[in-house]
């Protein structure tokens, strides 16, 4: 099984291939290692947002300009946005890619986080928003390959596409 | 003390500016501009995303940072409370070529017209307190000055457009969202 780190850096190399030009982030200790990657690259202007349904609204503003971007937080966060996402970027046949990170399940320490995180996969699909899973079943090599492919099907769809990622071993 | 229509309004923000990106919020206003001026490519009509347009806008802004045109976010006091979180990211983030107008009659005209929080709300004043030029501008002279000043100025830049409650009446908008984007796409896309 690959330690958090090996999953944290196999999303970073996934990142570095899709090449984003904007980055909008929401904070999230489980993301550290890939936020302070993505901080650290002189090429992508990452910048922090206060809400998702913000977030959702500036990837949607970026996509009009056709400007390559990532939306990074985590699911807990879905709840903020569900609105948004569905009025604005599904509806008007945005690409908006999100890597949203998994809380909730095994070696989760927040002990309600999983009231929201645990019902996040039936809530996007309940929303029809298409997600693509990754967690620690999931054979290391697939994962860069995920979060690429995942980016260029919501270009490819016009529509919101979100990466789950389990990085904490669940 | 407001003397201007919301209609009145939106006629002095096309003039000023009548050829740029420009996202408009929901509803009424979206309706009343196009009464009163007519369908133009460069604006972005935001159906049903109360909040919205100042992210929207934003987001605009930052593609196309190399261009000095300004990207204009029509918005209203009821819709930029819902989406105030938007803007200490503007601040933070300081896009030049940002413009947001709040068009301010002190209600949630499109439902009814209940009040909003905006009365006891300095927009100006928590602009600035979040890195953005803020001014306030209630009569006919004021509103062509601030846009003027906007459009000259590097952004970011909020302008608080006192207005009163009369509007018109307007057939809704139906058009499919699918298409809006794709015109609007042409515009400000990159290819």
């Amino acid at each position: 099984m690959s330690t958090d780190n090996e999953r944290s850096d196999a999303v970073i190399a996934g990142l570095a291939e899709i090449k984003p030009a904007v980055v909008p982030m929401l904070p999230s200790s489980t993301l550290r290692r890939i936020l302070d990657w993505v901080m650290a690259q002189p090429d992508i202007r990452s910048f922090p947002v206060t809400r998702e349904e913000e977030a959702v609204g500036i990837m949607g503003g970026l996509a009009l300009t056709e400007t390559p971007a990532v939306l990074i937080m985590q699911d807990n966060g879905v709840g903020n946005f569900l609105t948004a996402l569905t009025t604005f970027p599904q509806a008007y046949h945005l690409p908006c890619f999100m890597l949203i990170a998994r809380r909730g399940g095994i070696n989760e320490y927040n002990s309600m986080i999983h009231l929201i995180s645990e019902r996040v996969p039936a809530i996007l699909d309940a929303a029809n928003i298409r997600t693509f899973h990754l967690d620690a079943m999931t054979p290391l090599d697939q994962w860069t390959r995920t979060v690429v492919k995942g980016y260029e099907f919501a270009r490819i769809t016009h529509r919101p596409v979100a990466v789950l990622v389990n990085l904490m071993g669940g | 003390m407001a003397t201007l229509s919301r209609a009145e309004a939106l006629k002095i923000i096309t003039e000023i500016f009548p050829q740029e990106p420009t996202v408009v919020t929901l509803g009424a206003t979206v309706r009343e501009l196009i009464a009163t001026v007519g369908k133009r490519e460069n604006d972005f009509y935001v159906l049903d995303s109360m909040g919205l347009p100042v992210a929207i806008g934003l987001g605009i802004a930052l593609g196309r940072p190399e261009n000095p045109e300004k990207v204009v976010v029509i918005e209203g006091d009821g819709g930029l409370l819902m989406g105030l979180s938007a803007l200490p990211t503007v601040g933070f983030l300081k896009p030049r070529n940002l413009v947001i107008l709040v068009l301010d009659n002190g209600t949630y005209a499109s439902t009814g017209g209940q009040p909003t929080a905006a009365t006891t709300t300095d927009f100006a004043a928590v602009a600035a307190g979040c890195g953005i030029r803020g001014v306030t501008v209630d009569d006919d002279a004021g509103f062509h000055a601030a846009l003027a000043d906007a459009k000259a100025m590097d952004g970011p830049t909020l302008v608080r457009m006192m207005i009163d409650q009369r509007s018109i009446k307007t057939p809704y908008l139906l058009e499919d969202p699918i298409l809006l984007s794709a015109a609007f796409r042409k515009l400000v896309g990159r290819t």
